[in-house]
């Protein structure tokens, strides 16, 4: 019955509840791989679905998003212990997100973030007003496929341009592929600075993340 | 008092969303993210910790009172002076969007054409009261430097007042620097503003280092400011309108303690902008019930601290000049005219919540506009207006077409419109001209109609040579 717990729990955006159930799966010596794929996804797909049928909104996704990460990182360890164990490896795509220097607007990039959790990528978000090189590190140190950079205004749009000149400079530039987003770029900014992809919503960012990792 | 007056909260609601504000300006205080900000601040005795400032209310209450309750805009032209306060609108074009959307619905990006249009119809526009400011953003230009370019074709194209750039300390000073040979000289700025510009706050509770520096630097010229706030219910504040307008409130309340406390006397403009969150998308919204509710608030606020107020617009989510585009804009025009909002920026041109601009949405706005200054001109009730005489003349079944009376007063009390289809079926359906497709002709002749007002020949040299040194040392 954990399981329903632990899938209600994250449906609820019941980050406290989450932690509770999880630390029991440890006490109790239960099955973290169950937790997670039957208990905890099994919430965050059920409102990924309600989202998209329009029963669910934002508050809904972003704190079931923070509940599911809570529980992940409870049981992080035991998972890849277990994980190991059966000769299987995490194969989710990684991703890389935040907003470009000189630019404090994260409500849309936090939309995104969360989105992209709930559709079962491993999301690292570096947060606002982070230089290229903050960007490329994390994706480095993670092991990230996707590097996504978020720019509201039309005056820090550049710094879009600059991290794949920056991926250029370093020679990482195959290793990753890029996309960008925010209220004044376009597919036709992406196009011209070299980005691999541009989404003007969250679901369609979701969308090419996962046609870029196809 | 003017005879329209729409009131959407008791001065009982007024007074807790006040309270409420003070508590926030006290117990929260707000993130001051410029060094010389939070440094006359703490110099006029509010506690600061870092550069979370913590507002004394009285303190707040003392500068806000310093505020003047209106003010003039002197313009290059003194015909197109604007008053703003009291019982008067000013509008104004729409403001820094950077995509245009041609009649049919593509979007591309604006350019420096599209600007110097939408700037010479501001100009010929009678519904517009100012030039306006960043019209579109050129972006064929370079990002850093278009200000001054924006700044000199406001001057050199139009006699109307314009709005300054708030790009820093920097981009105030240059405004300043600008303006000032064209009104003989600074001293006469600090008796006369002759621009008014626009400071965001972020929300919820800071202020820029940008936004700041240029409000600190238009203060010291005793230059206007509209200092606005811009909380989205559901993300950026809460989901409730009352706790959004206590955010609000207490943002706008302290950027103008700070524009009081460097020059006391700064003509400032209380501003909202303040709207909703799409909550399935994270999209805000700006044309709606609770924003148009939100606007009406704002001017009840700003009068209770008697100064003027800044609140709504021709303002849409629909990305074409459609129904919806219609029906939003006039909502959010018409709430603002009914509760008293004295400064009425983005009247005219916006599509898509504040990205877009539209030629063909210019005129229909300013077809709104021009239907709502008249409609808050309210109704004359006296001998004439009652016009006994000629009704007692014309008797039970007669008609007043051919009345004297008729012929003298038709044109004062009856606005002409300049797009609306007024023709029969039979003569509508020759053409079946749309509201787009008619809005096309007339941006054109409106356009077409533009006069260049000139400007002394010396001045424009002088003002270029200072517009291409600041280029060099900013692009160095």
């Amino acid at each position: 019955m954990i399981l329903d717990e632990l899938k209600a729990a994250v449906m609820d955006g019941d980050a406290e509840q989450v932690a509770v159930l999880c630390r029991k799966v440890l006490d109790e010596h239960l099955s973290p791989v169950e937790a997670v794929e039957q208990g905890l996804i099994k919430g965050i797909e059920e409102i990924g679905r309600l989202w998209t049928e329009g029963e669910m909104f934002l508050p809904d996704v972003m704190m079931g998003a923070d509940a599911l990460k809570v529980g992940l990182e409870i049981l992080g360890a035991e998972l890849s212990k277990a994980k190991a164990a059966a000769g299987d490896t995490d194969r989710r795509g990684r991703i890389v997100i935040g907003t470009v220097k000189g630019d404090i607007h994260d409500i849309g990039k936090n939309i995104v973030s969360a989105m992209m959790t709930a559709a079962g990528f491993d999301v690292f978000d570096i947060g606002y007003d982070q230089g290229v090189d903050v960007f490329v590190d994390k994706a480095e140190q993670v092991g990230a496929q996707i590097i996504a950079a978020s720019a509201l205004l039309t005056t820090t749009m550049d710094e879009q341009k600059e991290l794949v000149e920056y991926l250029k400079s370093k020679g990482l530039r195959s290793k990753y592929k890029v996309i960008i987003g925010g209220g004044p770029t376009t597919q036709g900014w992406a196009d011209g600075v070299g980005a691999d992809g541009w989404a003007e919503t969250a679901n369609e960012a979701v969308a090419l993340c996962h046609k870029l990792l196809d | 008092m003017s005879k329209v007056s729409l009131k959407v909260l008791t001065d009982e609601d007024v007074r807790r969303i006040h309270e409420a504000s003070m508590k926030l300006l006290e117990e929260v205080g707000i993130e001051v993210e410029y060094e010389p900000a939070v440094r006359i601040l703490q110099e006029a005795g509010l506690k600061a910790d870092g550069r979370r400032v913590f507002f004394d209310p009285a303190y707040v209450q003392k500068k806000v009172a310093e505020a003047p309750h209106d003010f003039t805009l002197y313009a290059r032209d003194p015909r197109h002076n604007v008053h703003i306060g009291g019982d008067d609108v000013a509008f104004v074009p729409g403001y820094g969007a950077p995509f245009m959307i041609e009649a049919g619905g593509t979007r591309r990006l604006a350019t420096w054409d599209d600007y110097l249009n939408l700037l010479k119809m501001a100009h010929a526009c009678e519904e517009m009261d100012l030039s306006g400011g960043m019209l579109v953003e050129p972006n064929d230009l370079d990002d850093h430097t278009r200000y001054l370019d924006v700044l000199y074709a406001h001057i050199r194209y139009s006699t109307k007042v314009p709005m300054g750039s708030s790009y820093g300390a920097s981009g105030a000073r240059d405004t300043v620097e600008l303006l000032a040979p064209v009104f003989g000289g600074k001293e006469m700025l600090q008796e006369k503003p002759v621009v008014i510009s626009l400071i965001n706050t972020i929300s919820p509770l800071k202020l820029d280092a940008r936004q700041t520096g240029a409000l600190m630097e238009y203060a010291r010229w005793k230059q206007a400011v509209v200092i606005a706030a811009l909380v989205m219910a559901g993300s950026t504040g809460p989901a409730t309108l009352a706790g959004v307008l206590a955010v609000q409130n207490a943002e706008v309340l302290a950027g103008i303690t700070l524009a009081q406390t460097v020059n006391p006397g700064t003509p400032v403009v209380y501003g909202s902008a303040s709207s909703i969150t799409d909550m399935r998308t994270g999209c805000v919204s700006i044309a709606n019930a609770e924003s148009a509710l939100l606007n009406a608030a704002t001017a009840q606020l700003a009068r209770f601290y008697g100064v003027p107020c800044r609140a709504g617009g021709g303002l849409t989510d629909s990305k074409a000049v459609d129904g919806q585009a219609g029906y939003e804009s006039c909502l959010m025009l018409m709430s603002p005219i009914a509760s008293g909002v004295n400064f009425i920026l983005h009247t005219a041109g916006i599509l898509q919540y504040w990205l877009c601009m539209s030629y063909e949405k210019f005129v229909m706005d300013a077809e709104i506009a021009g239907m709502l200054r008249r409609y808050k001109r309210s109704i004359d009730v006296n001998d004439n207006s009652l016009a006994l005489d000629v009704i007692k003349h014309v008797g039970p079944g007669g008609h007043f077409l051919t009345q004297m009376h008729t012929k003298q007063n038709h044109k004062t009390e009856m606005r002409k419109p300049m797009l609306s289809d007024r023709q029969s079926f039979e003569g509508w359906a020759k053409d079946r001209l749309t509201t787009e497709a008619r809005a096309t002709v007339l941006w054109k002749k409106l356009l077409d109609s533009y006069q260049d007002p000139g400007l002394d020949e010396r001045l424009q040299k002088q003002l270029q040579t200072y517009v291409e040194s600041r280029k060099k040392e900013i692009v160095k």
